[in-house]
């Protein structure tokens, strides 16, 4: 991953978001040792205390535990945890850009709903080939 | 423990005060990027906390000692800037072991894997060097020196992107191997940002903003869009910066103080909301107050 330095989102939030991407992909499971602040440091070249921040995020919202001395680990709920943060909060808001220009451009509903499909379908296609 | 401690710091250059009341600390251990105009104070405040200059007033310590004068201060800190006196005689592997003389955690093996990788070649005299080369020796001398307070003012001087690219990982790495406090001063805030764990914004010799950088990327907020709309949305706020796009559309920058509420209400009143670098913020707190750039032209028309 690339972290993108022109978005509002600040760069512990993306690192939050890219662990949450790798244990929704199942690369980390539940009670597995997540990476360490100075492994992600070194991975993104961040500074420490930014992933830090990322790690703690995760903490906060019960996706992590930590184990003392031991360092972070994967709670066994974090997937469906995950799921459904980014259901009520990603998703929706990706919707709202959605209908947003879609209004803007004067796209009916039943046309915008036509869209989705089709990209979905051409989805399912590239991933079978 | 701090590492370093001003408190209504001052350094004058006969009346011209370069740091004027300068009060911050400096925890252990932490990568602080020191940023400012041309002329804001940041060499001259390096050089005091380096115990090159004598300060003026105040008091400042460097390990809960004042530096100026002071073997131990002098023994772990390290200054890198692009004017470093060393011996004309002595060749860059005569320089190094000089080096290892005097500082107690010298890493040999990592000042000469730097020169290995930058092509420098160890029997070549340092005033030869052409500019770019001259930096990257002295940012190996100031890593491999592995002080605990180790400072670089504006280090990458003539380097090309390649090797500050380089220089910015190699001081991560070594930094996430051998935790110390280091102060990096830069012009090019955008390049070092994401290795910083906190920035001290200084302008005219004063403290103008010492916060995480998380904090300078989350400050502001851009809004752009017809002017009418954006005056309502400042009102009662702090305006940062403001940029005439056009007659009736604008460029507005605000702190970032909207609930989620006002900024779903703006946004589909028309309004575009952008984020503000921390280097973009940087600029606009620093600005002076003559106005812009644009004042220096006579206002003309662009057909």
């Amino acid at each position: 991953m690339k972290l993108d330095a022109d978005t509002m989102k600040p760069i512990y939030v993306q690192i939050a978001e890219w662990l949450e991407t790798e244990i929704l992909a199942g690369s980390i499971g539940g009670d597995e040792k997540i990476y360490s602040q100075y492994q992600l440091a070194e991975m993104f070249n961040i500074n420490p205390a930014t992933a830090a921040k990322g790690l703690s995020i995760l903490a906060e919202e019960g996706i992590l535990y930590k184990k003392r001395g031991l360092g972070m680990f994967v709670s066994p709920g974090a997937r469906e945890g995950i799921q459904r943060k980014r259901r009520d909060n990603t998703l929706k808001q990706l919707i709202f850009e959605l209908v947003l220009e879609a209004q803007r451009l004067s796209i009916p509903e039943n046309e915008l709903t036509e869209m989705i499909r089709q990209v979905k379908n051409g989805l399912k296609g590239e991933m079978k080939s | 423990m701090n590492a370093v401690e001003c408190r209504d710091l001052t350094k004058a250059y006969g009346s011209l005060k370069a740091v004027s009341g300068l009060s911050f600390i400096i925890e252990e251990n932490k990568i602080t990027g020191l940023i400012g105009r041309n002329g804001a104070g940041k060499s001259t405040l390096l050089k005091v906390i380096a115990g090159f200059l004598q300060k003026t007033a105040g008091e400042v310590k460097v390990f809960a000692e004042n530096p100026f004068n002071n073997l131990t201060a002098s023994a772990n800190t390290v200054f890198i800037d692009d004017d470093m006196p060393f011996p004309q005689s002595l060749c860059l592997d005569d320089l190094l072991h000089t080096a290892a003389g005097f500082y107690g955690n010298w890493d040999m093996g990592l000042a000469k894997g730097m020169l290995d990788y930058f092509s420098l070649d160890s029997k070549q005299y340092y005033h030869r060097l052409s500019k770019g080369m001259k930096s990257i020796f002295n940012v190996a001398l100031g890593l491999s020196a592995r002080c605990p307070l180790t400072i670089f003012d504006e280090p990458t001087a003539g380097m090309d992107a390649g090797a500050r690219k380089d220089f910015y990982r190699a001081l991560l790495k070594d930094y996430l191997q051998h935790p110390r406090t280091v102060l990096l001063s830069s012009h090019l805030l955008n390049e070092i940002e994401d290795i910083l764990e906190d920035i001290l914004l200084m302008g005219e010799g004063q403290k103008m903003l010492h916060a995480p950088v998380s904090h300078f990327r989350e400050y502001a907020l851009g809004l752009g869009g017809k002017s009418r709309l954006l005056e309502d949305l400042a009102q009662n706020r702090e305006v940062i910066h403001k940029y005439h796009v056009t007659e009736d559309h604008a460029y507005l920058v605000i702190k970032n103080d909207l609930t989620e509420q006002e900024r779903h209400q703006a946004r589909l009143a028309g309004v575009d909301l952008a984020a503000v670098t921390a280097a973009d913020l940087c600029v606009y707190l620093t600005a002076g107050k003559k106005g812009g750039i644009d004042d220096v032209f006579s206002k003309s028309t662009l057909v």
